[in-house]
């Protein structure tokens, strides 16, 4: 609790600093939403003109792209700074987490908020809801605790991903290309249904970089798409065991980077 | 041309200490390749010669639009944001040399490096593993080339006057996406426009972006070919023409009100 205080105070300091950029803000605000929606623009068209994706209609594929969205802008907001890690760790900053009665890592996670984020869940709540009218979708309240549940896990798969990567840069002093790699995964996935790519594609985004249970397999769930005869159809409530798998594991990881570092003294 | 060689030269040796990075960029090559060629591949099982166009043709198309950009795109205007920030505009400035030839000749010494050991790996990749074909003669690849040319002119030039045009707000960042999904929309990288719907593509063909990628590529898969293409190629000189009038015009603007930040 008194973590979590410290954490909403430092969140606090960081927003008003960011503040001071209101020109940035709405730029930024603007290139964000023109990006996704030229991005929707064309899946959209090639949609339309093919009928549909592999049996994925337009609104489906709508839907897939916005519950990506939705727990990526999360992330984006509270922990896209995990990736400038490797920068407080090359010029020696680090130290002064370390120097505090405090977790390190909540001193770390409430150094910055990107303000950008709210430009994503923006799209992500207008798309989402578009698409949930077009489709004629009536949840109940289970699904609707499932989608929560989905775009919190989302949340969590990609930020533990982050922070796993980021503490490579503890062993090798370098780690944001890595980043950058994963997110090209990360943008196939959200982009398209993953059924539509080979099978050691599918293999990899679920087992080995499981970004896929950001948004293909709870979509597949609330979007009645589950096919009960494959023996996989399981998956598409697993996110959020996944996530919490993903957060013990980084939980390790973190420890362990932690007990190696060496100050390269700024 | 000697200047370009040299540049091209100051790139390689820039590149070979960032040779992890070189890495990344090819393998992230590889996985937008990868995923375009299953996307093409899945809408063609289900509508077989859609459109007129042959599997082989649309994703010859797709691979291209991603192993082109890889060359094509050098962006002046990041070189040029990055130059105001720190102040170091100045030193470019007095250096005896137009400023608006100094950044074309940097920036083509980039692309000749980028076009050496990225694109054309890439393309030999996507040869062999994705079935990209090779074009369907000798003339047809001559025009490829030479539409390409003006393709990367004309990219430059709308760089460039993004880059002028930063030098004036001091922001690039969150322009830059806006403007990257813009230009790649319009430019038909992924999806050609023959597929937009109508208003679109009415659009699409006044605009300079298709001179980028649509007009090279739909040469090289022969959808533009004999009088059309040479016609397309008129158009891409008329562009590229007018945007190296525009920007010099827009430099000299520029230029008289420059404000260099300490340096």
């Amino acid at each position: 609790m008194e973590a979590l205080r410290l954490y909403l105070k430092l969140i606090r300091i960081s927003m008003q600093a960011r503040m001071q950029y209101r020109a940035d803000f709405i730029t930024g605000m603007i290139g964000v939403i023109v990006l996704n929606v030229v991005n929707l623009g064309l899946i959209g068209i090639l949609v339309s003109r093919f009928t549909h994706l592999n049996g994925w209609t337009i609104w489906e594929m709508v839907f897939l792209y916005c519950l990506w969205i939705l727990g990526h802008g999360i992330y984006s907001l509270f922990f896209w700074h995990i990736r400038t890690l490797e920068d407080y760790l090359v010029q020696g900053t680090f130290d002064q987490f370390l120097l505090r009665p405090v977790s390190p890592f909540i001193l770390f996670l409430g150094r910055e908020v990107q303000y950008l984020g709210v430009a994503d869940l923006f799209f992500g709540v207008s798309g989402a809801s578009l698409a949930y009218t077009a489709l004629g979708l009536r949840w109940d309240w289970v699904k609707w605790m499932f989608f929560g549940l989905a775009i919190v896990s989302g949340t969590l798969i990609e930020t533990t991903l982050a922070l796993m990567i980021a503490c490579i840069a503890f062993w090798t002093g370098r780690s944001r290309r890595v980043n950058s790699l994963v997110m090209q995964l990360n943008v196939m996935v959200q982009h398209y249904p993953v059924d539509i790519f080979g099978y050691t594609f599918r293999v990899i985004v679920t087992g080995l970089i499981p970004v896929a249970f950001m948004n293909y397999y709870p979509a597949l769930m609330l979007l009645d798409k589950l096919d009960r005869n494959s023996e996989w159809w399981w998956l598409g409530y697993m996110s959020p065991a996944v996530a919490l798998l993903l957060v013990g594991v980084a939980a390790g990881v973190w420890r362990l980077a932690l007990s190696r570092y060496a100050s390269s003294g700024g | 041309m000697k200047i370009f060689w040299s540049f091209a030269r100051q790139a390689f040796h820039n590149a070979a200490v960032y040779r992890f990075e070189f890495w990344m960029r090819f393998v992230s090559i590889f996985l937008t390749m990868y995923s375009i060629h299953w996307v093409w591949r899945t809408l063609y099982t289900q509508r077989p010669g859609a459109f007129g166009v042959s599997l082989e043709q649309m994703v010859t198309y797709g691979l291209l639009g991603m192993a082109l950009e890889a060359f094509l795109d050098v962006g002046p205007e990041w070189y040029m944001a990055m130059q105001v920030r720190s102040g170091a505009i100045d030193t470019d400035l007095m250096k005896p040399l137009d400023f608006h030839v100094y950044m074309l000749a940097m920036s083509t010494g980039e692309m000749l490096f980028n076009l050496g050991v990225l694109s054309v790996p890439a393309l030999v990749m996507g040869h062999y593993l994705f079935n990209l074909q090779l074009p369907p003669n000798v003339s047809t690849g001559l025009l490829f080339g030479i539409s390409l040319v003006f393709g990367y002119l004309v990219l430059f030039h709308l760089g460039f006057l993004l880059g002028s045009l930063v030098l004036v707000t001091l922001d690039i960042r969150s322009i830059s996406w806006a403007y990257y999904s813009l230009v790649s929309f319009f430019a038909g990288q992924m999806v050609p426009l023959w597929l937009f719907p109508q208003f679109l593509r009415a659009l699409a063909e006044v605009l300079p972006f298709k001179s980028v990628y649509y007009i090279p590529m739909s040469i090289y898969i022969g959808t533009l070919a004999g009088e059309s293409a040479l016609q397309a190629i008129g158009f891409q000189v008329i562009w590229a023409v007018l945007l190296v009038l525009v920007s010099r015009w827009a430099w000299r603007q520029v230029h008289a009100r420059l404000i260099v930040q300490g340096g």
